[in-house]
């Protein structure tokens, strides 16, 4: 469904991403692996035309996301939930959705509603404080701020840029927990990760990025049986 | 000197009255400000060359004194999408220095021009309700004053709806917050920051030309000292804090009506700089600046 061929991109003479390609399947998690640095969020940042890539293509259904820019991008249907969250801090909850919905024309009000609705019913939590400022939250709270966030666009592919990082055990399994169901209940899933552990759960297929590169592509089993992976990932050899 | 309560308090009215048009221009520097997190040096000399137009449409085409308070803030509005694409759009993202640096040549530029085009030399500005005057117990109201603080009360309900009751408002708070996010939404950044430039410049518009009914005048003269009382008003009340900077506006105004009732029309601005200079030393984030640094 997302196809990425031979994606360069570099912050001025630094290339970030030295040729990356990789397909993310409808309906599946696919899940990005890497250590610190490896270019993670450049490529998230890609996909989603926040940067512009050197050269190399995305496409989403057939459709050319290449060089589009973010609104285009995301009106095509792929919507980001960056790293760190990035929540509008002095809005509240429910203008942070209203926010989310932008790409929605006028005409939509009710559905947007209707939408907002159902992400109260996904997060209980956000309905809760849905007059409270975003900055207030907890950070388990604003990661699903965050999730609730993109999804008012109403995606065919969702990217979710390590959701997992600083938030307590507890929340993790929480979170993972949501990615899961939301998956069963159609969605598509790019999903960058450390945790392997965590991933395991849920991914479908995942890539090893390291030093702007593919290192690794394969399904869980050939994730578990491999040797560098295992010791790197896995904790344990 | 000999001056009892009345007086100062006279004086405060006259001046919370006048401050007004600072609380104005603070409002349209903090616009920006929160647009971009970057300052619009040439904003204030924007919103005095938009009342020359104004004036000029009464001079040369001979249209009514209305008709000054609209061309001014139209035209006012243009320069600054002017402004916007001359020294913000397309200057590198993380260079604070290069758009701070283009708006003061930007300033210069603006005010050499009305130089030239006036010769220097004030022009006159009619007076709208030059005879109102009322009295409230002991102190009298100046009917033009009220009516420049009554037009301000309405820009800034309307500035208010705008932020906070349109979609429109949502985009530019959005991007104001964080502008990478904003992108993510599907908001077009540039063009709510550019939105945001044609809307403080109208403020700014609307600004000079009441500046200019009130005083009576339009002079190259007003550019610097505008500029300087805005930025000071937008440091009092919170870089970026719209509540801060239209009730800085009015204390500065009162501050300026004592200063001048106590030390005479030459001292007047040395305490107001003072002031300036206390708040960043002692309160650097204004009166309700949460915080300067961002990341
Ligand atoms: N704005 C920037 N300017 C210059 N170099 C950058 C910039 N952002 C990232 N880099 C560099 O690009 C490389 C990839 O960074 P990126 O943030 O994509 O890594 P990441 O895999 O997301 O790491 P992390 O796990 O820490 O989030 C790093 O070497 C980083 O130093
Ligand atoms: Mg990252």
């Amino acid at each position: 469904m997302l196809s990425v061929n031979n994606l360069v991109t570099s912050y001025g003479l630094i290339k970030a991403l030295k040729g990356v390609s990789l397909e993310a399947k409808e309906g599946a998690v696919t899940c990005i692996l890497g250590p610190n640095g490896a270019g993670k969020t450049t490529l998230m940042f890609t996909l989603a035309g926040i940067l512009a890539p050197d050269s190399g293509t995305v496409s989403l259904l057939e459709h050319n996301l290449t060089g589009l820019g973010a609104p285009k991008v995301l009106r095509q249907g792929l919507a980001l939930v960056p790293e760190n969250r990035l929540v509008f801090a002095d809005m509240s909850v429910h203008e942070n959705l209203l926010a989310g919905a932008f790409t929605q024309s006028r005409a939509m009000a009710a559905q947007v509603n209707d939408d907002i609705d159902k992400m109260y019913a996904r997060f209980p939590i956000l309905k809760a404080r849905h007059d409270q400022p975003a900055g207030t939250l907890s950070g388990g709270e604003q990661q699903m701020l965050a999730l609730a966030r993109a999804l008012m666009s109403r995606p065919s592919i969702l990217l979710m840029d390590e959701p997992s990082v600083g938030l307590s055990p507890l929340i993790v399994d929480e979170i993972f927990a949501i990615i899961k169901q939301l998956n069963k209940d159609g969605m598509s899933i790019l999903l960058v990760e450390q945790n392997a552990t965590k991933a395991l759960q849920v991914a479908d297929y995942f890539y090893l990025l390291d030093q702007g590169k593919v290192a690794f592509s394969g399904t869980p089993d050939q994730l578990k049986n491999d040797d560098v992976i295992k010791r790197a990932y896995l904790g344990g050899g | 000197m000999n001056f009892d309560h009345i007086d100062i308090i006279q004086s405060t009215i006259d001046g919370v009255l006048f401050g007004s048009i600072y609380a104005l221009i603070g409002l349209g520097f903090t616009l920006i400000f929160g647009a971009m997190h970057k300052l619009n040096m040439a904003y204030a000399a924007s919103g005095i060359a938009g009342a020359y137009t104004g004036l000029m449409s009464l001079t040369i085409l001979g249209m009514p004194v209305l008709m000054a308070f609209i061309i001014g803030p139209v035209t006012a509005g243009l320069i600054g999408l002017l402004l916007y694409f001359a020294c913000f759009r397309f200057m590198p993202r993380g260079n604070q220095l290069a758009p701070l640096m283009a708006s003061i040549g930007a300033l210069f530029f603006i005010d050499e021009l009305i130089i030239h085009e006036t010769s220097g030399s004030p022009m006159s500005f009619p007076a709208v309700l030059p005879d109102a005057y009322f009295f409230l117990g002991e102190f009298g109201i100046r009917g033009d004053l009220l009516m420049v603080m009554g037009f301000s009360f309405i820009l800034m309900a309307i500035v208010m709806l705008l932020l906070y009751r349109t979609k429109l408002g949502l985009g530019t708070r959005a991007t104001s917050q964080q502008p990478v996010a904003a992108l993510l939404c599907g908001i077009p950044t540039h063009r709510t920051n550019g939105t945001t430039f044609v809307l403080a410049g109208v403020l700014g518009g609307f600004a000079g030309c009441l500046l200019a009914a009130s005083v009576g005048v339009l002079s190259p003269l007003l550019v610097l000292p505008l500029t300087i009382k805005g930025l000071i008003v937008t440091v009092i009340g919170g870089l970026g804090s719209i509540r801060g900077a239209i009730i800085a506006g009015f204390a500065v105004g009162a501050a300026e009506g004592v200063f001048l009732l106590v030390r005479g029309v030459n001292e007047r601005d040395i305490y107001v700089f003072l002031l300036l200079f206390l708040f960043l030393v002692f309160r650097p984030n204004g009166l309700f600046g949460t915080t300067i640094n961002r990341d």
